[in-house]
């Protein structure tokens, strides 16, 4: 795992609860830290607007529930995709 | 909420519907009585690349233009042609005339909209922003503002009473039937036009429903544990809303009775459901229509098929109905038309008076796996046959407000 992906996505999660970034675990969910409902959608929404990709939809689970790393994870899935669409396309 | 004594009662008369299952309010009620849904692929210029895979829209089959007059068309946004192709034909059916005895003088016209005309703003602005245009069409303001339907119908019709819009996103239509009912109780009005309206499918509003991630990419599935979100729809209702004694005297054709209202905020998230604020509205509803619980046979569900609507709106009706919430039929049409929006209590207000008129609850369609969360009888899949005696309607809206319509069979 990519730590710079994952400082990355903890800065923005930081940002977001209004915490010391040093406060988040990867085990860590989003209603741990205080961000739910409509803030942990702009989470989402941050994340992709940083790395320009975009997260498959994740109906019937809530972002509140889902982990730092977890987010971590599927920000270098989406990242990994892109690259290879990349590469494909040349 | 506070009863008048010797209330004046208020009956619906006529009715009028554009919806996906298509043009005319019989075509919608029959449509949801067989439990069809018009929940299909999205027809958009932009479907390619968005992320919304469905939606239920008007199908193609409708034509804004039959018998309505180009000096008028061309003040028509989508939002306002639906509503006025709604209006001619509820009035209709209705057999008022209101040039008679100035009947117009007295009739209100309360016409609800989530976000009113959104195709004309959405137009305008990729007209502006990216194509780099120096000017707006000249008629953009008369199409955009959301009162355009009321003051459309109004126009077309001669009426002159109480004339506005209502907007509370998904409870809009609910919310404006309300207050043209309680206009006819008070004695400000004898007759009234209203329902709801909207047509937002457009590039915009559907990249900011997708940013929301609130959308199903399957179906709408309400109340079933595989639900995946709303499906985003389109389309208007609107009623002819008329003083019992005024319908008797000229024995028109009674539909239903709007017997009772009730309308509470949860003053708590600006999304998230509550359970005590939708159990309020319906508890409010059955008190002012005199009702008990015992007394109605169907609640026709918001239903979203969103995870945290269908529970809690399930928890609602338990605290409101008691035991007798097991003996219920309660159904999601949502699961046929699609969410409306603005106008979705409209277009359920008919499936009401379906119920109630032809003794037949439409069914929840796309209810195929029990969520153990949401332990009601939905009517899954098939109508049922059955007596219905009253039926709520409820619709409950981001910003946390709902509005629930108590009707009962005709006097």
């Amino acid at each position: 795992m990519n730590d710079t992906t994952q400082q990355q996505v903890f800065d923005i999660i930081a940002k977001q609860a209004k915490i010391d970034v040093a406060t988040i675990k990867p085990e860590s969910t989003l209603k741990d830290l205080g961000i739910e409902s409509l803030e942990a959608i702009e989470v989402i929404f941050d994340i992709e607007e940083h790395f320009n990709i975009t997260f498959p939809d994740q109906q019937g689970a809530n972002f509140d529930s889902d982990t730092a790393q977890s987010l971590v994870d599927a920000v270098q899935t989406a990242l990994d995709e892109k690259a290879a669409a990349g590469e494909g396309s040349k | 909420m506070p009863t008048v004594p010797q209330m004046r009662r208020v009956v619906i008369t006529g009715m009028g519907a554009i919806s996906p299952l298509g043009v005319g309010a019989e075509a919608l009620w029959q449509g949801l009585r067989e439990g069809r849904s018009a929940i299909g692929p999205l027809r958009h210029p932009d479907a390619h690349r968005l992320r919304v895979k469905v939606a239920a829209q008007v199908p193609d089959s409708f034509d804004p233009t039959a018998n309505i007059e180009e000096r008028t068309l061309i003040m028509l946004d989508r939002t306002s042609e639906f509503a006025l192709h709604a209006a001619r034909e509820a009035i209709a059916q209705s057999g008022l005339d209101f040039s008679q005895n100035d009947l117009g003088v007295r009739t209100a016209v309360v016409v609800g909209t989530g976000v009113g005309g959104e195709n004309t703003q959405d137009e305008q602005s990729k007209r502006l922003y990216a194509d780099n245009s120096p000017r707006a069409h000249p008629l953009t303001i008369v199409r955009v503002m959301t009162n355009a339907s009321a003051s459309q119908i109004s126009i077309a019709y001669g009426l002159r009473g109480p004339t506005f819009a209502v907007a509370s996103a998904c409870a809009s239509a609910n919310h404006a039937i309300i207050q043209a009912a309680q206009m006819i109780r008070y004695g400000m009005a004898d007759a009234a036009v209203a329902g709801g309206t909207e047509a937002c499918l457009t590039y915009g509003a559907l990249r900011a429903w997708e940013a929301m991630r609130v959308l199903a990419d399957d179906t709408c599935r309400p109340f079933s544990i595989n639900r995946r979100g709303l499906v985003l729809g389109e389309g208007a209702g609107i009623f002819v809303l008329e003083l019992l004694e005024h319908a008797q005297a000229r024995g028109a054709v009674i539909l239903a009775e709007v017997a009772g209202v009730g309308m509470t905020a949860d003053a708590s998230d600006i999304v998230m459901p509550s359970t005590v604020g939708a159990a309020a509205a319906m508890t409010q509803a059955l008190a002012d229509a005199g009702l008990a619980p015992e007394d109605v046979d169907y609640i026709n569900a918001h239903g979203t098929g969103t995870q945290a609507n269908d529970s809690t709106e399930t928890k609602a009706i338990r605290l409101a109905f008691g035991a007798h919430a097991d003996r219920l039929a309660v159904s999601s049409t949502k699961s046929m038309h699609g969410h409306a929006l603005g106008a979705s209590g409209a277009l359920e207000l008919v499936a009401v008076i379906g119920a109630l008129r032809d003794s037949a609850v439409p069914p929840t369609a796309n209810l195929d796996q029990v969520d153990p969360a949401c332990d009601l009888d939905y009517v899954p899949n098939v109508g049922r046959e059955m007596p219905v005696r009253a039926a709520l309607s409820n619709s409950f809206a981001f910003g946390g407000l709902n509005a629930v319509l108590a009707l009962k069979r005709a006097p």
